[in-house]
């Protein structure tokens, strides 16, 4: 019996229309992420790291297979209920923070606060306990343009679980970082993995990142392959 | 369902918020809108204003008599034979000495200066009889004093005195080869008769060498009533001769030429409401574009698709009720009241106010909404399909 939010990609294929043809990112991928995993996913671009993530977290769908976390079969689901259950499930960390440009560091973290039954009180109460975590209840009233790369990161990772989801999603969280800012961030979602048991699965090039994973898997052409030098990097 | 509230209203505010981004196609959405707005208003309130006008003009009491045919007063004929038989008819009222309450008229179309130009603009000078004023019982001397019968005095609608040259009182005005005195202004209720000059029928007849001409009889009837008995009279002389009580009369020109000015004002503004609708759906379409990675993060975080419709419609919707506030606001500062004229039906000038009103300014922002529903609806569309993967791969601006 799978866990809550054990992710399980069955047989997964998947390819994107560039014109008459289908250019394959996966054949007959099978993968499993165990609940609390803190798995980073390496590889050069257009290897399908960013697909499996946009797969996990029901934004795009598979040409066959299956995609499943914990008893929920995403595969067929509708859209308004793939976005109901993204909502409840999951918090995204993207590589540009996609901050709203014109609300505040608290009005983002808040957003997707929005969406729970929770009452503007206890929104207000949540959105300074997360800011507090992630070191920035001191600017939470500023706009995203006054706060450098990693604050505005830090926001980002506020506003993914904000709502307490169990999975994060993170595309290339440290890709727009120097290198301070980027192991501040790491330090962040080991806590958030270790402490509050959320599953991550992070996509990156940041060879570094397999300091806080709990696995790095390496994605190539559609494939997962183990080398060697990174397993020792990581030890 | 208060989930879905709280979500289009947070999308919404992101939206409007966003707005300086977008400030100067918004501006120019608001501005079409705008346009359609005075547009629509300007019309609408000119034939309110002309209607209103004319419905202010005439008595359920009081009847005018023309011949069979004409259109107007001033295309009709009364021969005296007519008269006599007609101050016989039943129904009418009687002053103190037992005198019938009737005015013989003729209208005659006179040329006057305006004083904003110099211009020359043809008026009507009515010639009445010693009974006009007890026929016209809105109309009320504001300053002077009535003219004295079979004297070259006449008496001027205030609006005109205002307009013209030469209609002050004591001044002495020429109309062709007849020079007349102005003794005094008159206001008439806002009816067609404040556009009018009155002077006595006898000078008027002579000066202008009409000898005996009567082009219409007005009677004054001791009750409503009494019209249906008036109008049998009238058609059993079987003299070519029609009667009908002035507000019916007038009623009846208001909606010819009402009817003229909305069928040009509709489908001018509606066209101009077309135009306006096409550039707010360009406006709407640059703003989901602008937001598109906003869009997506919104939707990956789980706000729905309807949310993303609704935020963008109310975006399209809020510039529109900008547009057409600032449009009404324009059309009530610059229109409303202001002074129009037109040709009446005798050929003359006819002042009248562009009168704006509740029901002309929903009917404005009627089609202001049309605009902001047709303008962001497919862009709403749109924006419930943008993809997801924009949020991964995109920065937000």
């Amino acid at each position: 019996m799978p866990n809550d939010t054990d992710i399980t990609l069955t047989h997964v294929t998947k390819s994107y229309p560039l014109g008459k043809s289908r250019i394959p990112i996966f054949q007959d991928l099978t993968m499993t992420i165990p609940e609390g995993d803190f798995l980073a996913i390496m590889g050069p671009s257009g290897s399908g790291k960013s697909t499996i993530l946009n797969l996990i977290g029901g934004i795009d769908t598979v040409d066959e297979g299956q995609v499943a976390v914990g008893h929920t079969v995403l595969t067929g689901m509708s859209d308004a209920a793939l976005t109901q259950w993204r909502a409840a499930h999951i918090g995204f960390v993207f590589q540009f923070y996609n901050l709203m440009p014109m609300l505040s560091a608290a009005e983002n973290v808040e957003l997707p606060l929005l969406l729970t039954p929770l009452s503007a009180r206890a929104r207000q109460e949540r959105v300074r306990t997360i800011l507090d975590i992630v070191g920035l209840s001191e600017r939470a009233g500023h706009l995203p343009s006054e706060l450098s790369g990693g604050q505005q990161q830090r926001v980002g990772i506020a506003r993914a679980v904000a709502a307490d989801p169990k999975i994060l999603l993170c595309d290339e969280p440290t890709g727009d970082l120097d290198r301070t800012s980027a192991d501040e961030i790491l330090d962040l979602l080991q806590l958030l993995n270790r402490k509050l048991g959320k599953t991550i699965v992070m996509v990156t090039h940041d060879d570094s990142s397999c300091r806080v994973a709990k696995r790095t898997l390496h994605l190539d052409k559609g494939k997962f392959i183990q080398r060697e030098e990174e397993l020792m990097v990581c030890r | 369902m208060p989930g879905f509230f709280k979500q289009c209203s947070a999308l919404s505010m992101t939206n409007l918020r966003s707005l300086h981004r977008r400030k100067l196609i918004s501006l120019s959405m608001v501005l079409s809108v705008t346009l359609v707005v005075v547009v629509l208003l300007g019309f609408l309130s000119m034939a309110n204003g002309f209607r209103k006008t004319l419905a202010a003009t005439g008595a359920a009491d009081v009847v005018l008599v023309t011949s069979q045919g004409s259109f107007s007063e001033t295309t009709s004929r009364l021969t005296t034979e007519q008269l006599h038989l007609l101050q016989e008819a039943p129904g009418i009222a009687r002053d103190a000495k037992g005198r019938p309450m009737v005015s013989p008229e003729l209208l005659v179309p006179v040329d006057a200066r305006r004083q904003s130009d110099g211009q020359a603009a043809p008026l009507s000078l009515r010639g009445v009889g010693a009974e006009a004023l007890e026929l016209r019982p809105a109309l009320a001397i504001s300053e002077g004093r009535m003219f004295t019968p079979g004297t070259g005095e006449i008496i001027v609608g205030a609006r005109l005195a205002a307009r013209y040259q030469s209609m002050q009182i004591g001044d002495s005005i020429t109309f062709g080869q007849s020079k007349w005195t102005v003794v005094g202004h008159f206001t008439a209720g806002g009816s067609v008769f404040d556009s009018e000059m009155l002077a006595d029928i006898g000078q008027v007849r002579a000066l202008f060498n009409r000898q005996g001409q009567v082009q219409s009889l007005r009677v004054r009837l001791g009750n409503p009533a009494d019209f249906a008995a008036f109008q049998t009279y009238v058609e059993g002389l079987d003299m070519g001769l029609k009667a009908a009580t002035e507000k019916d009369y007038y009623s009846a020109q208001s909606q010819d030429l009402s009817r003229i000015i909305l069928f040009i004002g509709w489908p001018l503004a509606v066209v101009m409401a077309i135009g306006a609708a096409v550039g707010a759906m360009t406006t709407m379409y640059s703003s989901v574009s602008d937001r598109l990675v906003e869009i997506a993060t919104q939707r990956s975080i789980g706000f729905s698709r309807s949310a993303a419709f609704v935020s963008t419609l109310i975006e399209a919707l809020a510039l529109t009720v900008m547009g057409c506030a600032i449009g009404v606001l324009i059309a009530w500062l610059g229109l409303d009241g202001w002074s129009a004229s037109t040709r009446s039906g005798a050929s003359t000038q006819l002042s009248f106010e562009l009168a704006l009103s509740v029901p002309i300014i929903v009917n404005a922002a009627l089609l202001a909404l049309c605009v902001g529903l047709i303008g962001g609806g497919l862009p709403a569309f749109r924006a419930t399909r943008v993809p997801l993967r924009s949020a991964m791969t995109g920065r937000s601006t």
